[in-house]
């Protein structure tokens, strides 16, 4: 009895797995296509370049093998295909494109907000470029082409490629919904990020070895920077999937990061610096660091007071 | 019960003085016990050369080797360059010299050239040293290896905030990524690791070309490389990381003003030194001695 019950457990998971298993293959696959679509699109020539014979596709494993460390930030945004295609010429250095599909609008935007320096472009639906790399994004996809030294022809290729490939690209996608909860005023739009992980966090604003505000791939998170006259601040946003987690993770970046808060919630940091938190529903709002003490409670006070978008 | 673990902040930076800004690189003196701290100061040699890369950026051999030569010999207080090399090396040594081949930035096939070199004119044989990067684990050489020569270009790093001397060893796992975490800060413990543990006689971290900040997801581009024409040379790796680390921030800080630390915080050097006890990283535990070219020395 006990045997027949343990065989048909077996049973069980094993076609679990297979399914399992197979509905990722789907996806995968399917995202894969979508890149495979484009790629059939794409230019074979641009200005004086051409390109290579071999296209090269990535997976959020493979992608350690093409651009080691870096590989992380794209695996943090839930990256699900590469695709990579060089162009050469003659005299001047190899341009290589990389097409991301992040599978969604909101991802792909999240790793354009990764690199933030840089001349706005009006490619995508967000570009910037500098020191021989443009970066873009439009619906799903995040663009990089890049010359590893650049040349005044290189950059006008490079730019060039850019609009050509955001015109293959017909979508559009969506921008991620917690960015409407960023107090309009003061806010400077080319500092604002998105983001799940904490190891990116702590790229841009290291907080802490450890993942105490429970960031992960439900919570989607915004960092941004205000300038409120001489002042500078900088305001991190995040929403969870639960009231229960927002209070959770506000307990522990108190009991870890501003132990002495008094009901204000705004502490003066050793740096000189102010830093706060407060929590409304799902949405945990923190000044990472401000100038001063007003400025921090301001921005509290006006991130909890914007209607929750959740 | 379960304990929980030990969270270090952004605060515990600052009240320790190794302020974030300076991209924590004066090690953490506040959070960790130094009980069994090694004594003394590390000796840093820095040798630069005005002229040892050619109109095209690569080294020239000859200037190469004797900057080697010059490094290596002050570094040991040695009467000349195979007396240090014997310092070093015995001739029954099995050697493999820990290079590097990032594309963008690889270890100079030349400067790998000079070390075999100097190993054969200690009485290597030829057939017991070789030079390997990400085969390390499978290469018969580092298998049986009774010494490691540590040699790679320094470079910022996406991840860990610089590629070092420390990361170099990274390939010595199998599992890169699960070093990953926290800037990479564990990268120290790979060298308690039974097969590399001990066995590393020397640290040459090139400064010819560094690289002091990575764009895009490949991380690179020429134009925020310069020409340092250094070589970092000690036999503390960790010393050595922390002073091309210094001049990788002071070239961040004439380039880009002020504000703009190594990111993220190469914490990996202060951990090296803190935690894993592999050398020194506060420049007050570090000896440096420069040799060369002066100009824009940075340090």
């Amino acid at each position: 009895m006990r045997g027949a019950l343990l065989t048909k457990t077996l049973y069980f998971l094993l076609i679990v797995v297979l399914v399992g298993g197979w509905v990722h293959a789907m996806f995968q696959k399917s995202y894969a296509d979508s890149l495979g679509v484009l790629r059939a699109a794409l230019p074979e020539q641009i200005m004086g370049w051409t390109a290579e014979l071999e296209d090269r596709f990535f997976d959020d494993e493979t992608i350690f093998d093409y651009i080691d460390g870096a590989g992380e930030v794209y695996r943090a945004y839930n990256m699900r295909t590469c695709l990579s295609r060089r162009y050469i010429a003659p005299k001047d250095p190899p341009i290589t494109m990389d097409i991301f599909d992040m599978g969604s609008s909101e991802d792909a935007f999240g790793v354009f907000t990764h690199d933030q320096d840089g001349e706005v472009l009006d490619v995508g639906q967000g570009a910037l470029y500098r020191s021989g790399w443009l970066s873009f994004w439009k619906d799903r996809f995040f663009v990089s082409i890049y010359a590893e030294e650049e040349t005044a022809a290189a950059k006008e290729a490079i730019k060039h490629l850019g609009k050509v490939l955001a015109s293959l690209i017909t979508a559009q996608g969506s921008k991620p919904r917690i960015l409407l909860q960023l107090p309009p005023e003061g806010l400077k739009p080319q500092s604002v990020r998105y983001l799940h992980h904490h190891i990116v966090l702590n790229y841009h604003f290291y907080l802490s070895n450890e993942n105490i505000l429970n960031l992960g791939p439900h919570t989607d998170a915004a960092l941004a920077g205000y300038q409120g006259g001489e002042e500078y601040a900088q305001l991190l946003l995040i929403m969870y999937p639960s009231v229960g987690k927002a209070a959770k993770a506000l307990a522990g970046f108190l009991r870890h990061y501003l132990p002495e808060a008094d009901s204000t919630g705004v502490v003066l940091l050793e740096d000189k610096k102010w830093s706060g938190a407060a929590v409304k529903g799902k949405l945990l709002a923190i000044v990472l660091e401000a100038d001063s003490r007003r400025l921090a409670k301001s921005l509290l006070e006006r991130a909890t007071r914007v209607p929750c978008q959740d | 019960m379960v304990e929980e673990k030990k969270v270090i902040t952004r605060r515990d930076f600052i009240r320790s003085s190794s302020c974030v800004a300076m991209g924590s690189l004066m090690g953490l003196p506040l959070l960790e016990n130094p009980s069994g701290k090694k004594s003394g100061k590390s000796r840093v040699v820095l040798v630069r050369d005005k002229g040892v890369l050619d109109g095209q950026g690569l080294p020239k051999p000859g200037i190469l080797q004797k900057m080697v030569d010059q490094s290596v010999t002050a570094l040991l207080d040695a009467p000349d360059p195979t007396s240090a090399w014997k310092q070093l090396i015995r001739p029954s040594d099995i050697v493999g010299i820990k290079s590097n081949v990032w594309h963008y930035l690889p270890t100079p096939k030349a400067l790998e050239a000079g070390i075999r070199e100097r190993l054969m004119d200690v009485g290597v044989k030829k057939e017991n040293m070789a030079a390997d990067d990400r085969g390390v684990l499978r290469n018969a050489i580092f298998k049986r290896s009774t010494a490691l020569i540590n040699v790679r270009p320094m470079r910022t790093h996406h991840w860990s905030g610089l590629g070092t001397l420390i990361k170099n060893y990274i390939m010595f796992v199998p599992s890169a990524w699960k070093y990953h975490g926290n800037a990479c800060e564990n990268l120290g413990s790979i060298w308690q690791l039974p097969h590399v543990k001990g066995k590393t006689r020397l640290n040459i971290l090139v400064m010819l070309t560094p690289l002091f900040h990575g764009i895009g997801p490949h991380h690179f581009s020429r134009q925020h490389t310069w020409h340092y024409c250094g070589l970092i040379v000690s036999t503390d790796p960790v010393a050595a990381d922390a002073t091309g680390a210094r001049i990788i921030q002071a070239k961040r800080d004439a380039f880009f003003g002020t504000g703009r630390p190594i990111s993220p915080p190469p914490l990996h050097i202060a951990a090296a030194d803190t935690r894993f006890r592999l050398g020194n990283s506060h420049p007050d535990r570090i000896q440096l001695i420069k040799l060369g070219w002066e100009e824009d020395v940075l340090i």
